[in-house]
């Protein structure tokens, strides 16, 4: 418990067992309550089993899956990525695996291994293919060439299809041999606008695969080797996603000091400026001048990244003395409370200038919530505007978007419950694990 | 879903891209967008419809493809021609359109298409409404809305099986009159059910 108590303590910015600082009226920073202060650290989660899922989607497409899976019965795969904690890869990896091998495609899960220096390089690229700048050197081109050849000399290849995700682990491709398994890239990030010289340096790698995958149709890149769609998903079973209690939701918020009696608008994010929480709080004083509600900003990167910890305070000073305004810096093992949070709420806003494909927009609309987010990367795919929810493009817009669901529940509930239907249909676990089975027969031809 | 290679970033683009994708592209954004937002009421008949509208602000151009019933068509080549017609005479009457920037590109993707048996086998009309209500909503529009291009009729199996195997040419008809855009999959669904309920219990009665 030393090691919670000490991240909590952390987290909160003080010690636990003193009162806040902040005058009563003041924004809560965190609030201190007994329930979180006894929530350990949740052991790894029992993956869920495919049957564990029927409930939620149904007999019809449980029997899908296992048609799917059928022909490819005693196939093998093979997943790299380059971390097995943290990220949002190796989570939908953590369950993805085990529902694969269910069904009978035998699924191995491996992870390369290199130091700091091949990070670094990594991390470059990746801001570097999200068109950020940076300056592509000879000696990051070798540490990266070298820790890949590392890995191939460690690691064999007699899958069926082997699926390599993202630019890390990219040039394992040349293990590849005449008459092996087939070779897919998982593309999880934007290449729509990517630094030409990396670009131009793992371009030549992509094309040596039978086949790439992208989250959205704008993120890919023209090659000269066949692309699909694969939508990133949620898993309905997880800690933060899975159904829970209205007492446990009554005690999070009683926690936190949340008036479930009155409207509570919540936007779940890190403490980004692409995640404009400042613009959030803007738009909350223009709904609250009309109607009244509170509003709670959750997330974390305020510990972790100095950029976050300089963006809770912008937040705070914008929220002023607001009581409330509910500001919540929470580490990262409280998915339950994110979970009963979002339940709690009456409308989730994910106000992002910039996104990817922005997740916690599907969490939103999994739980039913009207949602009022920005037009931006991956959100439109899932929010088309006022049938499951509401794109917006400025504080304004989503002030008065806000204000409007308040005062037109009906139109609320319709749009949270098209939302939920939208990511049944398309963004769920369950299906991306239909998609993985119809890539496979499509590499191997099995029809 | 595969990604195509055609993109539209203005309306000739688009008339561009819908004369040169493949069959599976058309049939990707017409006929398979009901299923997919098969939960929305007001949806765009098609993909095009939509993105004319919402990416171009062409709403009469939306309006005219969106007018298009999937279910006149029974093959994908027919439903490709109305489509280029639509959007080229539309850009012969306006041709200062076709150029103008869209707000987001039009990805041209396609379908892969597995067809795979259930478990529901059914012999009468109660046992037919009982399945009905109990298949996925994606075997309803397999049976009653893309088969018109498998059989190239313009009915559907669903009234093919009642007037052939059942002998019941009225109900066969009163199916293939629903209107599947008045309302979601669902409602197709619990429509079709109706009617066939009504039918065995108007046998019944008469029985």
């Amino acid at each position: 418990m030393d090691k919670i108590r000490e991240a909590m303590e952390k987290s909160a910015g003080g010690v636990l067992d003193e009162a806040p600082a902040a005058p009563a009226a003041a924004p809560r920073v965190y609030r201190r309550g007994a329930h979180l202060i006894d929530t350990p650290v949740p052991p790894p989660a029992v993956a869920p089993k495919i049957d564990d899922y029927e409930p939620i989607i149904g007999r019809g497409q449980v029997e899908e899956l296992r048609f799917l899976a059928k022909a490819l019965s005693g196939k093998t795969a093979k997943m790299v990525n380059s971390t097995a904690v943290g990220g949002g890869v190796a989570e939908m990896l953590n369950r993805l695996i085990p529902l694969l091998t269910e069904l009978g495609v035998y699924t191995q899960w491996e992870v390369i291994t290199g130091g700091n220096d091949f990070f670094e390089v990594t991390k470059g690229f990746h801001n570097a293919l999200h068109g950020g700048d940076y300056e592509f050197t000879p000696a990051a081109r070798e540490i990266f060439l070298q820790t890949n050849e590392q890995n191939r000399a460690r690691m064999k290849f007699e899958e069926d299809v082997i699926v390599i995700h993202d630019p890390q682990p990219m040039n394992l491709i040349e293990s590849r041999r005449e008459g092996s398994g087939r070779w897919v890239w998982r593309c999880h990030i934007d290449l729509s606008n990517p630094h030409p010289d990396v670009w131009s340096f793992l371009e030549p790698m992509l094309e040596k695969y039978d086949a790439a995958i992208f989250s959205s149709p704008s993120f890919a890149r023209q090659v000269p080797i066949p692309e699909f769609l694969f939508y990133p998903c949620i898993d309905p079973l997880s800690e933060k996603n899975k159904e829970l209690d209205d007492i446990f939701v009554q005690k999070v918020c009683d926690d936190f000091g949340i008036d479930r009696s009155r409207p509570i608008v919540t936007q779940i994010s890190r403490f980004d400026r692409l995640k404009d929480p400042v613009g959030v709080v803007e738009a909350y004083k223009l709904v609250k001048k009309y109607v009244d509600c509170q509003l709670v900003l959750a997330g974390g990167g305020a510990t972790d990244d100095p950029e976050g910890s300089v963006v809770l305070q912008e937040v705070m000073a914008v929220a002023g003395n607001d009581p409330d305004i509910i500001v919540l810096n929470l580490p990262p093992w409280c998915a339950l409370e994110i979970n009963a949070l979002q339940r709690a709420s009456t409308i989730i806003v994910q106000k992002s200038l910039k996104e990817g494909f922005g997740l916690t927009v599907t969490e939103a609309l999994w739980k039913g919530k009207p949602t009022v987010a920005g037009d931006v990367g991956g959100i439109p795919t899932q929010i088309i505007n006022t049938l499951t929810g509401m794109l917006v493009h400025s504080v304004e817009g989503c002030a008065y978007q806000v204000r409007y669901l308040l005062t037109h529940p009906e139109l609320a509930l319709q749009l949270g419950k098209n939302g939920r239907e939208h990511v049944k249909e398309n963004f769920l676990m369950t299906t991306n694990v239909r998609r993985w089975l119809l890539m496979y027969r499509i590499m191997l031809g099995v029809v | 879903m595969m990604i195509g290679r055609e993109r539209a970033n203005n309306l000739t683009e688009l008339l561009a891209g819908l004369r040169s994708c493949p069959d599976d592209s058309i049939f990707q954004h017409t006929f398979r967008t009901l299923p997919e937002y098969h939960f929305i009421r007001q949806v765009f008949s098609n993909d095009f419809a939509y993105w004319s509208s919402d990416e171009c602000r062409e709403t009469a151009l939306a309006e005219r493809l969106a007018g298009l019933d999937v279910r006149s068509f029974t093959s994908v080549s027919e439903l490709r021609e109305t489509l280029v017609d639509v959007v080229e005479s539309y850009l012969r009457r306006n041709p200062s359109l076709g150029d103008r920037p869209a707000r987001k590109p039009f990805y041209f993707c396609a379908a892969n298409t597995v067809v795979m048996p259930t478990d529901f086998i059914v012999a009468n009309l109660g046992e037919f409404a009982d399945a009905l209500k109990r298949v996925t909503i994606h075997s309803i529009h397999y049976h009653f809305i893309e088969v018109r291009l498998r059989l190239k009729l313009r009915s559907n199996d669903f009234s093919i099986w009642l007037e052939e195997d059942l002998e019941m040419p009225k109900l066969a008809a009163q199916l293939n009159r629903i209107d599947i855009y008045n309302s979601t999959l669902d409602g197709v669904r619990e429509n079709i059910v109706r009617i066939v309920e009504g039918a065995l219990s108007g046998r019944k009665s008469n029985g």
